[in-house]
């Protein structure tokens, strides 16, 4: 089976760039081509600039191809999320793309939080998150895939999903993830691979060190929900989540976000309110 | 060169006996038998080949294909490639341990008059599969066999471990590297095949056992 690029489908492209001014952070840059677009910023912590990115039409059909830049300036700080969870619908063999390439720069920070994306089955799908970062810039970000909607007894046992979650530090590579997600596999199932869980996720923090990873191995999930580990790979904290929910995933990694955030940021971390609703 | 010189070195690279202590490594299995996610003889065919044909076939493969290629005339491919490979590693534990074989190896290829592999005593970029490859092609083992040859003395080695920790029979051991070795040549040929961009695939539970045996309580083995 051979998968296709479609013609006539939606090309959305976002591109944001954030930057230092006097009091706070703000929006220095933003370019967008069909639909995918970012709300206007706003600060619930003063200067650190909070952006929501939306795609209006809710879901990515085969054919769609996803594309969104963010550059995060010198000394700059953003934090950038989604109100609501990404959806690939059935593609009929059709590949859908999303490509995020984020960069921070000198003394900046970016926080990359988006919702879970449910990758619903027979899905065909390229998501790629590229992230570089310079030394001294600062990056804690998640992603979390849902394999079907076991919920609505619909299973992930067509499709297939590649996804990259990548990090690289003055062009070269400091931690590269890449998955294969296949409809029906046995790594679905294997203790070696998903372990009959549909939600995995991988979170990755830099710059990191041995109390930090201490205070991470304390997080537990409740038996039977679910696995977490977390390891400190050359000062990169990556924490790993399986489990049944993506909202469970999401309140996992966001109590590991509680714990780096005063350690790496200097701040307390606080749900940003959209997750609410 | 002749067949038989380098099949012997073949031999002599993939030997459990070779001098840089893979036995003291288990990758995560240990966890999983500690947790219960397996247990037997079936269970544990099915985490190495898993895990071979999911992780290794995809990652350290196609990444040894390309340091192969890349010795004779490229040596900053081999270091750019070893930072994939090592960016790649799913867990602190792995990554030493692919550090500690790669500059164990490294000590012993300079031993034997390999003067490329003598910048590679020390240096943080060293891993097993970058002198593997180097060994293979000083010592003229061809490629499928320098491929095969990896997987092989892999999965010997798991399959000791396993027989330590679950405990397994000898000859549970041997049936499990029996049915391994159906599968091995085809991993091969999957790795010259890959493009760059597939190289790598996670295996979550893997990822997670090796992160999690860095705090076992009790254990044998070193990752």
């Amino acid at each position: 089976m051979s998968v296709v690029l479609h013609e006539q489908s939606w090309r959305a492209q976002l591109e944001l760039g954030f930057a230092r001014r006097a009091e706070r952070t703000v929006i220095s840059h933003r370019k967008h081509v069909g639909p995918l677009v970012v709300q206007k910023p706003f600060y619930p912590e003063g200067d650190v600039c909070h952006v929501y990115l939306l795609h209006p039409p809710g879901g990515v059909v085969g054919g769609d191809r996803l594309e969104i830049k963010a550059a995060v300036d010198q000394q700059a700080h953003a934090l950038i999320t989604t109100p609501a969870s990404g959806k690939f619908y059935r593609s009929n063999n059709t590949l859908a793309t999303q490509t995020q390439h984020l960069t921070v720069a000198g003394g900046a920070i970016l926080e990359w939080l988006p919702q879970e994306t449910i990758l619903f089955a027979d899905s065909h799908v390229a998501m790629t998150t590229r992230v570089d970062v310079v030394e001294d810039a600062n990056f804690i970000g998640w992603d979390i895939v849902c394999l079907g909607r076991p919920a609505s007894g619909e299973q992930y046992d067509r499709g297939q999903c590649r996804q990259a979650f990548e990090i690289w530090c003055d062009e070269k590579p400091i931690i590269i993830e890449r998955a294969l997600f296949k409809g029906g596999a046995d790594m679905l199932s294997a203790p070696w691979g998903m372990a009959g869980y549909s939600v995995s996720g991988t979170m990755i923090a830099i710059n990191a060190d041995e109390s930090l990873l201490q205070a991470l191995r304390e997080i537990e999930i409740e038996k039977g929900r679910g696995q977490f580990s977390v390891s400190l790979i050359d000062g990169a904290l990556v924490c790993r989540f399986l489990g049944h929910q993506g909202e469970a995933a999401r309140r996992c990694f966001v109590q590991a976000w509680q714990l780096i955030r005063p350690k790496l940021i200097g701040r307390q971390a606080s749900v940003p309110r959209i997750w609410n609703t | 060169m002749d067949d038989t010189y380098s099949h012997l070195r073949l031999w002599q690279l993939i030997s459990p006996a070779l001098p840089v202590g893979a036995y003291a490594y288990s990758q995560g299995l240990e966890y999983a038998v500690d947790a219960g996610w397996i247990s037997d003889e079936a269970s544990v065919q099915d985490w190495i080949s898993g895990v071979a044909v999911n992780s290794l076939a995809n990652l350290d493969l196609p990444v040894l294909v390309r340091m192969y290629q890349a010795w004779q005339e490229n040596e900053d491919e081999v270091k750019r490639w070893s930072r994939f490979l090592l960016a790649s590693r799913e867990s602190s534990e792995i990554l030493a341990e692919d550090r500690h074989l790669g500059q164990a190896l490294a000590r012993l290829l300079s031993d034997l008059n390999i003067e490329q592999a003598v910048p590679w005593q020390q240096s943080e970029l060293t891993n097993f599969p970058a002198m593997f490859s180097l060994a293979a092609k000083q010592w003229h083992i061809a490629l499928d066999q320098t491929l095969s040859g990896y997987v092989w003395a892999w999965c010997e080695n798991q399959v000791a471990a396993a027989i330590k920790i679950v405990p397994l029979g000898q000859t549970a051991g041997q049936r499990i590297l029996s049915h391994l070795i159906e599968q091995i040549p085809s991993y091969a040929d999957g790795a010259m095949k890959c493009v760059d961009e597939e190289i790598g695939v996670l295996c979550p539970g893997l990822a997670i056992a090796s992160a999690k045996h860095e705090t076992q309580y009790s254990r044998l083995f070193r990752s």
